[in-house]
This record gives C-alpha cells, structure tokens and sequence, in this order.
C-alpha cells in the first residue's frame, strides 16, 4: 500500500485552468446555446398565445366600445330630435310666434348653427400656381414707380 | 427433410399471413392517402379552419342639417340551447335569471325551448347594454348573437320617405329601398384556425377581409319642414274629410325637395306589416299615384302658348262660355259666362274655354311637345322606387280605349285626359316659374363615406323647357291669380305669391263620378321664389275646389317654411330696421 507523500491536514491545490478530459468551455457553451435554442420555441409560444388572447380581448374591447359609441350617438340624437325639443319647450313656456317681428340690422347674423365636421363639404383645393413671368414682371414694375 | 419442410411452413404460412396484412394496411394506407386524400384534406382544412361574418355597419341618414334620422344601433339575438335546458334542474335557474334580464315570463320561455334539440331564438333584437348583461351572466345554454336595428329619433317625422328596413337590414321601402346600395356597406369576412375550442389560434393562419361601412346619406329633406308638411296634411285631411293626399314643399331652382308628406303614410309607431292595408302603405303616393291634375295644367300650356308668342299676358278672346267641338260640348267649371278675357284673366278665372283658346293656337304635334319638354308621361327621376310615368292620350296610340280624338287636346289643355303625378306636376310649375329650366326633383344633397368624406350631388338640369321672359312673364300672371285686389286666403300673409288651384273629378270608365281631387301649387316670393308647394287632397267629401281647400293650406306653409328658412317678409311694413 502506497503512502501518500503529503503531510496531513495540508489541502492539494487544483491545477488552473480545470481541463475535463473531453468536456471543454466549448463543449459547455454549445450545450446553454442548444438549451436556450429549446427553450426558445417554448417561450414563443407561450408569449404567442398570451398576445393572442390580449389581442382577442383587445378586439372584443373594441367591439364593444364600437357598440357603446353608436348607442351613444343614438342617444344624442334621440335627445336633439324634435319631438323632444318640442315637449321641453312646451315644458318652459315656449310656443311658436303667432305675430313674428321681422327686425333688420346692419350686423352680421349670428354663426349658423354647427354641423359635426364629417358633414361639412371638405376645404377648397390649394391652387400653388406659379406667378407667369408677365405678373411678376408687372408687379416688379409697379413697385419700382 | 420432412422436419425441414415442416419448419419451413411454419415459417412461410405466418410471414405470407403477416405480409398479406401488411399489404391490407398498405392499400388502406394508400386509399387514405392518395386515393382519398383530398377529401380527408378537406375534411382537416373544415375541422381546423372556422369563418365568420363581421356585419357592415348600415349608412345613416341624415337630414340637410346633419339631424339624425335614422340610424344603426347594435343589438343582440338571445338563443337557448334546447339539448342543454333539456334538465329541467338546468333550465329552472337559467330561465329565472333569463327572464328577469329580457323582461320575459320564465315559463313562457321554457315553454319556447321546450322539445327542441337546436338552439332556438328567444328573443330579437335586444338592445346591446341588456345582450352584455347577459354575456356576463354566463347564463348555461344561453348564446348572443350580434345583430343591428334601425332607429328613428324623430319618431314617424318623414318615415314615408325613409321607409324601413327588414330583418335582415336590407331596405324594404324609401330611400332604405333605393339607396340600399350605398347604405348596405359591404360585410367583412374572416377565415381562421381554430383550436379544439373553436377560438382562433393566435397567429395562425388567417385571412381577414374588413368589413366596409356603409355611406351615410345626407337628405335634401328638412326635419322641421317635413313635420310642419305632415302636419298641416293632417289637418287638412280631417278638415276636409279627404281620403289623403300629399304635401311637397321643393326648392324650384334645384329641384331639391324639402318636405314630402302623403296621407295615410307609413308611421312606424303603428306599423304592422301582417296587415295587407299596411303594406300598401309602403308606396310613397306622392311618387307613385296618378291623378288628373285639372286647371293647374293651364299654367303649362299658357307658359307653351307665350313661349310660342302665340298669346301674351293681355291677348283677349270672348268667352261665350262653353265651346262646342265636334259632338261634345265643353264648358267652365262654374257654368259662367265671363266675356271678354285676357289669357291673365283665364289663368285667373280658371276659365276652361280659355285653355281651349290657347291650346288650338299651339295644335296638337307642338302642345304635346311641350308636355315631353315639362316631363309628362316620364317619371322624374327622383330617388324614390315605384315612380309611376304618367299617362298622356296622344294620337297613334293604339292601346287607347276609347282611341284619341282632338276633344282630348281640348281637355287636357285644362288638365284632362292626362294623368300625372304629384312629384311631376309640381317640377313642371317649378320649371315655368324658376326661369324655364326643368329640374330633376331629389332627396339626396349628399353621401358621406366611410373616411367621413362628404360628396355633394349637384342639382340635375334635365333641359331648358321656356325663356326666361316667358318664365317672368308666368311667374307675374300667376301672382295677379293670388292677388285678385282683395284679401283671399290663397295669399300668405308676409309673402308675395303666385299659384294655380285645380280640382279634377275622379275618371271611371264611363266618364267621371262625383270624387274629386282638389289642389293647389303656389311659391312665394313672386320676385325670386325660394319656395314651391304643392297641396292635394284626395276625395274631399266636403266638395270645396282647391282654391278653397288646398290653397289656405299652401299659403299657411309658406308662410311658416319661409319664416323658417329666415326669409325676410316681402312687405317692408313688417320688417323693423335697426
């Protein structure tokens, strides 16, 4: 039986760097990449299918405040109709004129009533014609007296 | 040997047994895979795949200033499953917790389920806060479905000529009918993978086609006038114990029409379709019904009959009368014998003979050119189905019973023997008071589509019918009708106003019976008219002519509309300056 040749108590030191027979840095490194390439397709999907059922209630939101928007503007016209104008004003006192007095000023009238935007005809086109040459000479001309 | 031969059976007989099967399953293999295979991929694609339709919203209609008149709102259809309510420990619950939420009797509504394995429609249309109500009580056998419903704020105002919808958001009548196609939109598609659940599979593959929204529709039509026009109609129905009628206010220089009412009409708050009387309430009778106009037609041939400078305002003729031509003798609607009359005087007497006068000056090839020019025998154009053309007896028309004869140009110079309707007749005066051109009468100012751009359509000129100066020259004739020198009530009371009356019997195949129909078509101002109406009754049983039964009522439109429409009076005494 062979005697160990170190005195007791005293710890052998490890060779640096640790060299596996086989099972080098490369070795380990292709393994976490080959993980993480298998653990990739799982967490895409799990994210795939959290988004989806987020897009699902997201759509479903939409439809649902689509919904809520048209029954609001049903509202709004409901509470604008005439019917109801009418019966509130008969409500306060109000009744069409027997004798109206037609009273002329020289002021502008009042602003028309408003209309929602989407119902007003859209702006002019811009017209960016260049100035003929003629104009321009003409104007030049003109300020040069 | 033999044990050799022996062993060799017991190896062949199982492996020609075991390669018979092998080839049992090949061919079963091969069937499924290659023989079969496009039904089975089929099959696969049906299970994996679902579809489903997205509804376009339908278009609203507006009125000229942007009040809404009808429009779309979402509701949902309620569907019990009947194999689920099957057990009655089931659908005890469910139908209490139902029933409070639709405000129906639960066991009426086990009642409706019960014996039934489908699911089974309880209720339609139920308005989209209760359907959501319902989605979130998890109710076991209960399904929404989405669905939409028209809605009317201004209640019956103007639901002649919108008309309705049917269930399945199509148009059935009005405007709903004849702008369908804009309305409708075009519905969106999905095609999509599903998972066992039937949900669609995130990021799977799909195909989403989105659903188009239908334009909104911005009518020529004015709320307040078309209630004031439905109105008044009313009135004068009951006043005069007509069957009905019908009430147009127009725009003469754009034909736009403002208010179009006709008695009895569609009112949605008394609808019932089941009802075959009802269902003929569909047709707009301003559009679709003949009628034979009487002496408002001889505002068109006096204004052929100076276009031609064959007569002018004061060109006399005598009036003996009555006019005999060939064996018929045709006489004044009042037996009167007037003397000597100007063609104004005619206009203002309504004197039949008169017309004769004017229209044996034109001759017949001329005068019935003139009715094409005006638009008889046509239908206008206007959007609204069922527009009836109009009948005008002419010579060469064999069709006629009995056939023409001259005595029919005679009588439809005072607006006999030609049938027309209302919408015609009114874009006939409009024409010869508007400076002489005819105009294409509608009821759409605009659409707006889904990006809530606004298109405006142009007012239509289907043709010049007269000269300006002869449309001046009708235009003061037919004021000097309105104004005879003394207070009348045709006049309005802040208004110039020009006008005609006519009242016609009702034609049978014998001749013509006792029923008549009476009206009258004024504008206002005389100097630059801004409005046009046309009022007629039907059947009146109190037999008063359209000077005196229609014309008040036009007159009080006028009145009211232009005031509306912040059209200063044309008396200057009744306008205050500051």
């Amino acid at each position: 039986m062979a005697a160990i040749n170190q005195p007791y108590g005293q710890r052998r030191s490890l060779p640096v760097p640790v060299r596996l027979p086989g099972f080098n840095g490369w070795v380990l490194a292709a393994i976490v990449i080959a993980g993480l390439a298998a653990m990739l397709p799982v967490l895409q999907n799990s994210t795939a299918t959290s988004r989806g059922f987020d897009v699902q209630r997201l759509q479903n939101e939409q439809t649902r405040i689509n919904g809520d928007i048209r029954l609001l503007e049903a509202d709004v016209a409901q509470l604008t109709s005439l019917p109801r104008i009418q019966r509130r004003a008969a409500e306060i006192g109000l009744g069409p004129a027997e004798t109206p007095i037609y009273v002329t000023i020289d002021e502008p009238g009042p602003a028309p009533a408003k209309i929602p935007a989407e119902y007003l005809p859209g702006p002019a086109p811009k017209t960016d014609e260049p100035e003929s040459w003629l104009h321009s000479l003409l104007k030049w001309v003109r300020l040069g007296q | 040997m033999a044990q050799r031969g022996h062993g060799t059976r017991r190896v062949w007989l199982p492996a020609a047994f075991l390669g018979a099967f092998a080839l049992v399953i090949l061919g079963r293999l091969v069937q499924l895979q290659v023989i079969q295979h496009g039904a089975y991929a089929r099959q696969t694609r049906e299970e994996q795949t679902a579809d489903a339709t997205f509804y376009a919203r339908r278009g609203s209609i507006l009125d000229r200033n942007g009040n809404v008149l009808a429009a779309s709102v979402d509701t949902w259809n309620v569907y019990v499953s009947g194999r689920t309510w099957r057990a009655p420990e089931r659908s005890g619950p469910a139908s209490q917790q139902l029933a409070s939420l639709i405000r129906m009797d639960a066991v009426a509504l086990r009642a409706m389920v019960a014996g039934k394995n489908g699911d089974v429609l309880v209720a339609r249309d139920v308005d989209y806060a209760t359907g959501n109500a319902i989605a979130a009580a998890e109710i076991p056998g209960v399904v929404l479905l989405p669905d939409s419903k028209r809605v009317t704020p201004e209640g019956d105002v103007g639901a002649s000529v919108l008309g309705l919808t049917g269930l399945d958001n199509t148009g059935l009548a009005g405007i709903e009918l004849s702008h369908n196609g804009e309305l409708l939109g075009k519905p969106g598609q999905a095609v999509y993978e599903r998972d066992t659940t039937g949900d669609p599979i995130p990021f799977g593959r799909s195909v989403v086609e989105e659903p188009q929204p239908g334009q909104d529709l911005v009518l020529t039509i004015d709320r307040y006038l078309q209630q004031m026009a439905e109105q008044k109609l009313d009135a004068a129905v009951k006043e005069h114990r007509a069957q009905g009628g019908s009430v147009i206010m127009m725009d003469p220089h754009t034909g736009e029409i403002l208010a179009l009412a006709s008695s009895p009409g569609l009112k949605y708050s008394s609808l019932d379709l089941s009802d075959k009387k009802q269902v003929e309430l569909l047709k707009n009778r301003a559009v679709t019904d003949l009628y034979e106009p009487g002496s408002v037609m001889k505002v068109v041939t006096a204004a052929a009959a100076i276009d031609q400078g064959l007569v002018t305002p004061d060109t006399s003729y005598v009036d003996t009368g009555e006019i005999r031509l060939y064996d018929v003798t045709i006489k004044n609607w009042d037996d009167r014998v007037y003397g000597v009359q100007t063609m104004t005087g005619v206009l203002q007497n309504s004197i039949n003979t008169g017309a004769v006068f004017m229209v044996e000056k034109l001759g017949q090839p001329l005068f019935h050119k003139y009715l094409d020019a005006f638009g008889f025998g046509r239908t206008t154009g206007i959007d609204l189905s069922g527009e009836a053309e109009g009948i005008i007896r002419k010579p060469g028309d064999e069709h006629l019973d009995p056939p023409w004869s001259p005595v029919d140009l005679a009588t439809q110079s005072f607006g006999q023997s030609i049938s027309v309707t209302p919408i015609q007749m009114l874009s006939a005066i409009a024409a010869c008071i508007n400076g002489g051109l005819l105009m294409k009468p509608h009821l759409v100012a605009a659409t707006i589509d889904g990006r809530g751009v606004r298109h405006d359509i142009a007012p239509t000129v289907e043709g010049r019918v007269i000269s300006e100066q002869t449309s001046a020259t009708i235009r003061m004739m037919l004021e000097k009708v309105v104004n005879p020198g003394w207070p009348d009530p045709m006049q309005p009371r802040n208004y110039t106003a020009g006008g005609k009356s006519g009242t016609a019997n009702v034609p049978v195949a014998s001749g013509y019976d006792d029923r008549q129909i009476a009206s009258f078509v004024e504008f206002a101002p005389t100097d630059n008219p801004r409005l046009i109406v046309l009022v007629k009754l039907d059947q009146n049983q109190d037999l008063l002519t359209g000077r005196v039964a229609a014309a008040p009522v036009a007159a009080a439109i006028l009145d009211d509309a232009l005031n509306y429409l912040n059209v200063l009076p044309s008396d200057v005494n009744k306008q205050v300056r500051r």
